[in-house]
């Protein structure tokens, strides 16, 4: 790809750029010619400079790499939606109303309709996919947040020193764990527990009415959206958890002090000086964490049973996400000789971009409303 | 002020509350693990008077202030022998409620430390914790408190604003604001001018001035001119020991004790 070429060349160019010459000498035996940046006046070679030696290339290069990120994510964006073109105009707006997921008679002739090829009968629809990711993320965010949160208060304030290194360091590992290891333990322990022991508990006592019916039914063989959501939550506790932390050792002591001489509680000084000192970084942290949660793939994969395209009827059925659903999907997709079901697949993606996208500048919205108030990180200070 | 009507401190000698000292500070050794920082401390601290705190830095000054409203609690190893007393009640004691303490006895730092909310939320934080005024008065009583640190000219129409964009010295008064607002009976200040410009300085020289005798006021300084412009009673320590306690002009004119001499006339320190 283009991209990666840029990346490579900017890679090599930049040692050479800067201490190599200064030994090398530039071909100049002169030994003025040490510095590389070519602005001495006896240097021999000042005139027919080479570029790459410039110091001109030092901002033009960063103009690039800061560039890159938005020429990544323009790129990514093209690409999928030209891929998913065909799907777009094929399944139409339906498809964010439907509760389907059908590839159509592979082994009948291929049809046109609005001029896009397709297989008689394929029908796609993606809306319980996209309440699964969001739902499930949504999960996810409910558990993590109080208990990151919770344990970043714990280590820092409560805890003797020793031990909270020792629970940091964990915390860290466990943000390192790969997420198929996580999804097999999900898949193999947690899931049969958590649907068996934990979510019988409640799952048959919930009065059948509209909304909590919700919370009511069979909790299954353990895979499905509670599973996820908690496996989800595993994964962004670390996250909000050793940032938080970071961010309550920056709080100022002689603040906290402050609150404790006016005869507040330690609920109290918390309230009035650690959380809002904390609260936009924390709400960050969150983000970062439901980036992870609504792009988590291979463990949703293996612990949310992969059922596409049926509705989701409660908190223990089988479900899928958008990222679960396209990994799945591929290997049957590129059977489609029509190309419609990796389109779609396409499309999804696109539908995940936008969903994450959307996250972010809400999340930025959000940071920028509550630092407005008074912290000193906030907004025009 | 509440606790001279109460009939409930009214001990066997009613007529005399007035008279006994607000605060006594009574054979007090304190330390942190095996290091001791103040030794066989006794002081007290008259009502309605200002009492300065003076001495080298590292003689316990700030310790022993922060012993007297119990800020050294949460101190890994803080350890504390003798009685402090508020009213005749020990402050460590199992009967007195470190909160309400804590609201009697107030404490403005070194630094401005104003809270990551609103200017007129900093002001009455502490009468909300305390639930001190209803919701619909609290606006007032940001007004009335920064009317009496004469902060309230600067920020009368931006009251929804940071603390943080307040200069240093504003931001202090409005720390001093916030600590008055609990209506406390002895107020602990620990260096409250040591980072403010002479003009500050001097709004809260006054304002300490004006505050007696309705509040008692112990004030840890390294500044001497500050601390003969302000307080009635002068005590100096060194190196943990009390040297020398007394009238401020008997202490800054006479001093009896040669190490209080050379401290005065800036030898050692």
């Amino acid at each position: 790809m283009t991209v990666g070429a840029t990346v490579s060349k900017t890679d090599t160019d930049l040692p050479t750029a800067a201490p190599s010459q200064s030994g090398g000498g530039g071909g100049g035996p002169d030994p003025g010619a040490h510095d590389p940046s070519g602005g001495g006046p006896a240097g021999p070679g000042a005139g027919q400079e080479k570029w790459w030696r410039g110091e001109r290339l030092g901002p033009q290069v960063l103009r690039v790499v800061t560039h890159l990120p938005l020429i990544v994510l323009v790129l990514i964006m093209a690409a999928l939606i030209w891929k998913a073109i065909p799907a777009i105009r094929y399944n139409g707006f339906g498809f964010f109303g439907r509760s389907v997921w059908n590839f159509g008679n592979l082994y009948a002739p291929i049809l046109h309709t609005h001029g896009v090829a397709h297989p008689p009968g394929a029908l796609y629809g993606a809306l319980p996919l996209i309440l699964g990711t969001i739902g499930s993320s949504a999960i996810a965010m409910v558990l993590a947040l109080p208990v990151g949160v919770g344990t970043a208060l714990v280590v820092v304030e409560k805890l003797p020193p020793r031990l909270s290194y020792g629970i940091g360091f964990c915390l860290e590992i466990l943000a390192g764990v790969p997420s198929v290891v996580i999804g097999l333990w999900g898949f193999l322990t947690l899931g049969p527990f958590l649907m068996h022991h934990v979510a019988t508990l409640w799952a048959n006592h919930v009065p059948d009415v509209p909304v909590l019916r919700f919370f009511r039914g069979p909790t299954g063989n353990g895979q499905g959206l509670l599973t996820s959501g908690v496996i989800l939550a595993m994964m962004i506790v670390p996250i909000i958890a050793a940032t938080t932390r970071d961010l309550l050792r920056q709080v100022p002591r002689g603040t906290v002090e402050g609150a404790v001489a006016l005869g507040m509680t330690d609920a109290e000084a918390a309230n009035t000086v650690t959380i809002p000192w904390v609260r936009s970084g924390v709400i960050g942290a969150s983000m970062l964490g439901l980036g992870r949660a609504l792009g988590e793939t291979i463990a949703v994969a293996m612990v949310s049973g992969v059922l596409v395209g049926s509705p989701i009827r409660s908190l223990y059925s089988a479900f899928s996400t958008i990222a679960a659903t396209i990994v799945s999907q591929l290997d049957g997709a590129f059977t489609d000789a029509s190309g419609l079901a990796v389109a779609t697949l396409a499309e999804l993606a696109l539908v995940l971009l936008v969903i994450t996208l959307l996250a972010n500048v809400g999340a930025r919205l959000l940071v920028r409303r509550v630092a407005t108030t008074a912290l000193p990180v906030g907004r025009g200070i | 002020m509440s606790e001279v009507t109460s009939p409930a401190v009214a001990g066997p000698a009613a007529g005399t509350v007035l008279d006994r000292p607000v605060m006594s500070v009574d054979d007090v050794s304190v330390g942190f693990g095996p290091k001791t920082v103040l030794n066989g401390i006794g002081l007290p601290i008259e009502r309605g008077s200002i009492t300065a705190l003076i001495g080298p830095t590292g003689c316990g000054k700030s310790t022993l202030l922060r012993s007297l409203n119990r800020m050294n609690d949460k101190i890994r190893g803080y350890w504390r022998r003798g009685r402090i007393e508020l009213e005749g009640q020990d402050v460590a004691d199992s009967s007195t409620d470190l909160l309400s303490l804590r609201r009697r006895v107030g404490m403005v730092f070194q630094r401005p430390n104003p809270f990551p909310m609103s200017i007129r939320d900093n002001v009455v934080a502490g009468v909300r914790a305390h639930g001190m005024a209803s919701r619909s008065e609290l606006t007032d009583v940001a007004e009335r408190y920064l009317k009496e640190v004469s902060l309230w000219g600067a920020v009368a129409d931006r009251l929804g604003d940071s603390p943080f964009r307040l200069s240093g010295g504003q931001q202090q008064l409005l720390c001093l604001a916030r600590s008055l607002a609990v209506e406390p009976d002895v107020l602990l200040l620990d260096e409250p001018t040591s980072s403010l410009d002479p003009v500050t300085t001097e709004i809260v020289e006054d304002l300490l001035r004006n505050l007696v005798p309705d509040v008692t006021i112990v004030i840890v300084t390294h500044n001497l001119a500050q601390a003969k412009r302000v307080s009635n009673t002068t005590a100096f320590l060194y190196n943990g020991h009390l040297v020398e306690a007394g009238e401020t002009s008997q202490i800054f004119d006479n001093p009896e004790q040669p190490e209080t001499v050379s401290y005065i006339g800036g030898r050692i320190g």
